[in-house]
Formats: structure tokens, C-alpha cells, sequence
């Protein structure tokens, strides 16, 4: 599939995409598509090849094949246009250990030629306070924080994210989430490595997993979770010995956990009801009662494994 | 190029330095206390004057007129060594590296040569030294000179040959002018190779050459900053062991066109070198590793702090390969000798290899997240 005219809706187009070092091929013919204006997660366990393909989005690696659009833009003839249009926060950002936060944003705003208003991209990503902390004494979120803002000192259109919060604690995770929840309601599109699905899950519109360089699957968190997921999970504390028997009746199989409680797999909201009435009905005691409902981590966990089994089995790797 | 990127790039080094404490002590500091230290041992004054301790064991009027003449030109202080020890052993007790010893028969031996004008006596002066001590072999060298002139004027004859110094030097040449452009071109080669290799290193192990490759730098910018930044550092430096040659050890040099001209190359020369080297740099810690192991040897065997002359000959032909002989010859060149030719010559061929290392180092370094 080929885009000779750019969509103009698109932020990204990455076509047929291949990356080799050496023997290994980290990305194996990838193509997907950013629309304007979405978070766009990209997951994928370590060493799957998100990095290396969002690094070629970025302009910093080459790629060994493929095509990527940015902005309209093929990267590898328009490099330097695309650099002006984009901002990137890389993995494991740094900074000169002696500038101040100030003088950090001030130094890549000066780079880009821009006038960016280096206290309002502070108060953003909260870093007021920490205007003259040295870029060396700022803890890991406060330093991926500013990476953020250094990101934005051209006021892009298009933000790259790599791993914004890997090895930050709750709080700064959250914290730098609340950042990437202001910058989506500016309107920013936004390309965000993760492999933490509850980030991917709670800020992304749209997600793509790879796994072993190939994308196994792409769309929004609900319709992954729909296409991809198992049943909803009823978990039942009963101590019964008529409980088990009672649900088997109604056509469904309960199994007993590790701490004798009885799960059982349902589709919907209507059978938990349905044998919720039942046990009370038949006047049998529950200790406790948990709904889960299927989540991007068990669909992540199901497409990640399939795709090394495959691998085990020959297929693609 | 772009001037606005480059000054962004040079504000950002500068303050990075300003605010590392070390990098300022041994770019600044540490010259000029190798001035200082080495100019205060090694600068010898106007006019040498030593202690000589002399145990006269004639105690006579010949004697007396004997010291009278080792002590005529003030080269020698005469102490007094009680007749009764034994010199060796006196000399070993009080660390004294030389004892002259008039014998007791001097005053017979003296009436006899000269009174009696017999050719065939002489005094033998046994002087007992430490053949260990350095400084020996100067005051036995000025004992001898005064020795002959005593002997030469007993002679009543004016000598035949006689030798009439003539400098090929306008001003007078002491170590410390010799020392200064050798440590002038030491600071800034260990600053710009150093930096050059630290930076470079550092970029790349903290990821900010990642982040770098996603701004409009270019790869010209960064290298025209570096040069910049190592330019105003040398200057600096330059400046600072020149202020305090003058004012401590009064040096007679020649500060003209060739100096700027001469640190500007040999930053470009040790820039290249350290962009080369950058590679086997695999992390910023081993960075100073490898800056080390090209430094010392270079240091050491380029003339800094002696002349290569006085090396064996096949190091001396090494040393006309390392870039430092040139720029140290070079500069003694200009600032010593003032010899516009030679400084010409030496300044091109270490410009020569200037261009050739930044050349090979511009094309070596990766400005991508590859690298």
C-alpha cells in the first residue's frame, strides 16, 4: 500500500518499514498510520523494535528500508524540514548536567530559532520551582519532565515520546501523565512509546503493539480489548459445596483459585447478574464478590505471546 | 552554518565550564603553578654564588692569600672546617657535597715553586665530594676555573687562547623562556584534546547526541562551537602563564602575530586528534584513559619540558612525529628567537597535520543517534 498523495489528516505514515543491525532484523516490514491531533501509543516488550522504529520517525536512525512520512514529509529527503515540525522526547533524555532548567529550555529554544516562552513551558510541565535546580541534581521525573519541555520549545505539531516514564515512582508517573493529558487537550498529536499498558490505556486514542519487529495489532484500547480479550472474570468468595454445582447448571464452568474462591468466565454484565439472582435465590452465602473486566495488559500479554510462539514454531522473527 | 546555533552551542560550553570548578583549576590554574614551580627551581640567578666549606690544614699566610683568591670573584663563600675531623667523614655528618682540603705542607710547597722558582712542585687540593649530588659538578666546574686563573696568573704570562663568549640570542636565554612556550602549548593541547574527547564521549553515553540529532544543529555547527570554545580557553590560559611569567620571573619573549596564530592551529590539530580518538572511548569514564595514554608520551618526549636534544637519538627522531615538537619549536621560534622563517616553516607543518587530523576526525564523527 503506497501513499504517493500525503493524506493530509495524517501525521505519520510509515510504509512497509525495515531495520537491520547486521543479522538481526529489529524491524521487520512495519506500516501504520498517526492521524492529526491522537495520542498514539506504541507498545511493545523490550528489544520488540518500538524504539528503533520511533528513532527512525524521529530522523535519528535510517532506515534499512521503507518509507516514512511526517507532516507530509518523506524523513530521509526532508530531515532538516522535519526536525523544525517535530518535537522528540528520545529515551532516557539528558541534558547538560551544569544548565539550569531555565537555561536548558532558553539553549534549545536558541537551537531552534524560537521564541518559546520559557515559563509557560515550565509551568506546563510544573518545573517553576525548579527554574534554577542544575539539570545534574534533578531527580529521574523532573529530568523527563524537562525533557518534555525541551521538546516543545518549537511549538511542534507532532510530539515524540520515548518512554516518558520508565523508572519513575507512582507520583512522577502521574505527574508527567497529567503533562501529556495538557498537551493532547492543546491539540498536539502525540507519538508515545510505552510498554505500561495502564499509560497506554488511559491516555492513548489509538495503539499498536509490536512484537519481534512485526505490528500484531492496531486500533483503539477498547476494540483491542474487545477483539483480543477473554471473557469478563466473576470471582466468587463461597464456601458452599452447593455453589459450584448451582453455577454448572446455569452452562457455566467455574474453576476454584488458589484461595478456594470459584472464577468463572462470563461475557457480560447480564450473566454476573444471572448468577448473582441465582445464589441468592437458592439462598447460598458469598464472602466476596470481584468483576473484572478484560484489560490491554491481557491483550498485550496474549499478542505478545502468540507472537513468540509463533516464533518457536518458525514463524517470523 | 548557522551563527545563532554555533553561539547558543559556545554560551552553553562556557557556562558548563564556568560552573565546573576542576575543569577551571586544571585549564587555568594548574599551567601556571608548572610555571611557577619549574621556573623557581630550575631558573638559576644572574650570578651563582655557593657555600665552600675548606678545611686549611696549613693555617699559613699562603693559605689565608689562597682563600683571599677563591673568593675574589664571589662565586664561593668560604666556611671553615675544623683542622682535627676527617673531611670525608665531615662531610657525610654535615651533607656537604664538597670539601676542599688545603694540605699541610702548602706553605713549604708554595715557597718552593714560587720563591725558589722550582717547575717541578705543585700543590695537590684535594676536594672530597658526593658523586651523587646533582648540583656538585657546577661548583666543582667553578672551582676548577678559579684554580686555572690562580695558576695562570702565578704564571705571570697572559694565556694564549682565550675563549670570548657571543650569543646567538639578542637577550639573554634562560630556562624559564625556554619553559613557558613549552607549557603554553602543553595547557592548550591537554585542554583541546581532552575536552574534544571528554564532550564527545559524554554526548554519546548520556543520550544527549540523540536528543541533539532531533534539533537543527548540524554537524558543522557543533564542531565550529568546539573549535570556539577551545579558542577562548587557550587564549585564556595563554594569557594567564604569560601575565605571570612576566611579573614573576621578568621573561624577555616575543608576544607578536605568530602566537594567536600558533594557538589557533594547534587547537584544530588536537581537536581532530580528539575526535579521532572518541571511539575508543566507549564510555565518558575511560575517556580520560585514553586522553592520558596520548598525552603523557606526547608531553614528555615533544621538548616540553626539555629540549629533545637531550634525548637518545632514536627518540628524537620519534619525537619530530608528534605534532606537539612542531608546535613547541614553533613557538620557541617566535617567541625565543624571533625567526620569522623558522617559525613559518614549523607553524605549516604543524598546520599541515592540523587539517589533515580535523579532516579525518570531521569525517569519523557520527552526528546521528548511530553514533
Amino acid at each position: 500500500m503506497r501513499h504517493d498523495i500525503p493524506n493530509p489528516d495524517h501525521a505519520i505514515v510509515v510504509e512497509q518499514l525495515s531495520k537491520r543491525y547486521g543479522a538481526l532484523l529489529a524491524v521487520d516490514n512495519v506500516s501504520f498510520t498517526v492521524a492529526k491531533g491522537e495520542l498514539f501509543a506504541f507498545l511493545g516488550p523490550n528489544g520488540a523494535g518500538k524504539s528503533t522504529t520511533a528513532e527512525i520517525i524521529e530522523t535519528i536512525r535510517a532506515p534499512t528500508s521503507g518509507k516514512v512520512t511526517v507532516l507530509g514529509m518523506d524523513v530521509a529527503r526532508s530531515k532538516a524540514k522535519v526536525v523544525r515540525r517535530i518535537g522528540v522526547l528520545p529515551q532516557g533524555f539528558s541534558s547538560f548536567d551544569r544548565l539550569t532548567v531555565r537555561e536548558s529550555l532558553s539553549y534549545f529554544a536558541q537551537v531552534f530559532g524560537s521564541d518559546a516562552d520559557v515559563d509557560a513551558l515550565m509551568d506546563l510541565t510544573h518545573l517553576r520551582s525548579k527554574a534554577n535546580a542544575l539539570f545534574n541534581t534533578l531527580s529521574g521525573g523532573l529530568k523527563q519532565r524537562l525533557g518534555i519541555a525541551a521538546a516543545l520549545v518549537n511549538d511542534p505539531e507532532l510530539v515524540f515520546l520515548d518512554e516518558p516514564t520508565t523508572g519513575l515512582d507512582p507520583h512522577a508517573r502521574r505527574a508527567v501523565w497529567e503533562v501529556l493529558k495538557g498537551l493532547k487537550e492543546r491539540g498536539k498529536t502525540i507519538f508515545l512509546t510505552t510498554h505500561y499498558m495502564e499509560e497506554a490505556e488511559l491516555l492513548a486514542d489509538t495503539v499498536a503493539i509490536i512484537a519481534k519487529g512485526r505490528i500484531v495489532a492496531t486500533g483503539s484500547p477498547a476494540r483491542l480489548t474487545e477483539q483480543h480479550a477473554d471473557h469478563m472474570r466473576l470471582t466468587l468468595g463461597s464456601s458452599d459445596a452447593a455453589t459450584p454445582a448451582l453455577i454448572r447448571k446455569m452452562g457455566f464452568e467455574p474453576t476454584r483459585t488458589s484461595d478456594e474462591s470459584l472464577c468463572v468466565k462470563v461475557d457480560d454484565a447480564d450473566d454476573v447478574r444471572a448468577i448473582l439472582g441465582e445464589i441468592e435465590r437458592a439462598g447460598l452465602s458469598l464472602r466476596n464478590i470481584d468483576v473484572r473486566r478484560p484489560n490491554l495488559e491481557e491483550v498485550f500479554l496474549k499478542l505478545t505471546d502468540e507472537s513468540r510462539t509463533d516464533v518457536a514454531k518458525g514463524g517470523p522473527g | 552554518m548557522t551563527p545563532r546555533i554555533i553561539a547558543a552551542n559556545l554560551v552553553v560550553r562556557l557556562r558548563s565550564f564556568y560552573r565546573e570548578k576542576s575543569a577551571m583549576f586544571f585549564t587555568f590554574a594548574f599551567p601556571v603553578i608548572l610555571v611557577l614551580v619549574f621556573g623557581t627551581i630550575f631558573t638559576r640567578p644572574e650570578h651563582l654564588d655557593f657555600d665552600l666549606p675548606v678545611q686549611d690544614l696549613s693555617r699559613s699566610a699562603a693559605s689565608a692569600r689562597l682563600l683571599d683568591a677563591l673568593t675574589t670573584d664571589h662565586t664561593f663563600r668560604i666556611t671553615p672546617v675544623p683542622a682535627g675531623v676527617d673531611a670525608a667523614q665531615y662531610a657525610r655528618e654535615h651533607k656537604l657535597n664538597l670539601v676542599l682540603v688545603i694540605p699541610e705542607d702548602f706553605a713549604v710547597r708554595e715557597a718552593k715553586r714560587v720563591g725558589a722558582r722550582d717547575p717541578g712542585v705543585s700543590v695537590p687540593l684535594t676536594y672530597v665530594h658526593d658523586p651523587s649530588s646533582t648540583s656538585v659538578s657546577t661548583k666543582i666546574q667553578a672551582l676548577d676555573a678559579i684554580v686555572a686563573a690562580i695558576n695562570q696568573k702565578m704564571t705571570g704570562t697572559p694565556p694564549f687562547i682565550t675563549l670570548v663568549p657571543a650569543s646567538i640570542l639578542a637577550e639573554r636565554y634562560r630556562f624559564i623562556e625556554f619553559f613557558v612556550p613549552g607549557i603554553i602549548a602543553m595547557a592548550i593541547m591537554t585542554s583541546s584534546l581532552g575536552n574534544a574527547l571528554n564532550m564527545n564521549a559524554e554526548l554519546r553515553q548520556k543520550g544527549i547526541l540523540r536528543k541533539l540529532a532531533t534539533t537543527p544543529i548540524t554537524r558543522t555547527d557543533w564542531l565550529v562551537s568546539s573549535i570556539l570554545y577551545q579558542i577562548a580557553l587557550s587564549v585564556v590560559s595563554t594569557v594567564a602563564i604569560l601575565i605571570v611569567s612576566y611579573a614573576v620571573f621578568d621573561v624577555r619573549l616575543h608576544v607578536g602575530f605568530w602566537l594567536p596564530i600558533i594557538v589557533v592551529v594547534e587547537v584544530i590539530a588536537f581537536v581532530g586528534i580528539g575526535m579521532l580518538l572518541t571511539p575508543l572511548a566507549q564510555e565518558a569514564e575511560s575517556a580520560s584513559a585514553v586522553g592520558n595514554a596520548f598525552l603523557f608520551p606526547m608531553m614528555f618526549l615533544s621538548g616540553t619540558f626539555f629540549p629533545v636534544e637531550m634525548m637518545p637519538a632514536f627518540l628524537q627522531s620519534f619525537a619530530k612525529l608528534l605534532p606537539l615538537y612542531y608546535v613547541n619549536e614553533a613557538l620557541r621560534a617566535a617567541m625565543i628567537f624571533a625567526d620569522g622563517p623558522a617559525t613559518l616553516r614549523l607553524t605549516g607543518v604543524a598546520a599541515g597535520f592540523a587539517a589533515i587530523v580535523f579532516l579525518a576526525g570531521t569525517l569519523k564523527t557520527r552526528w546521528d543517534g548511530e553514533a
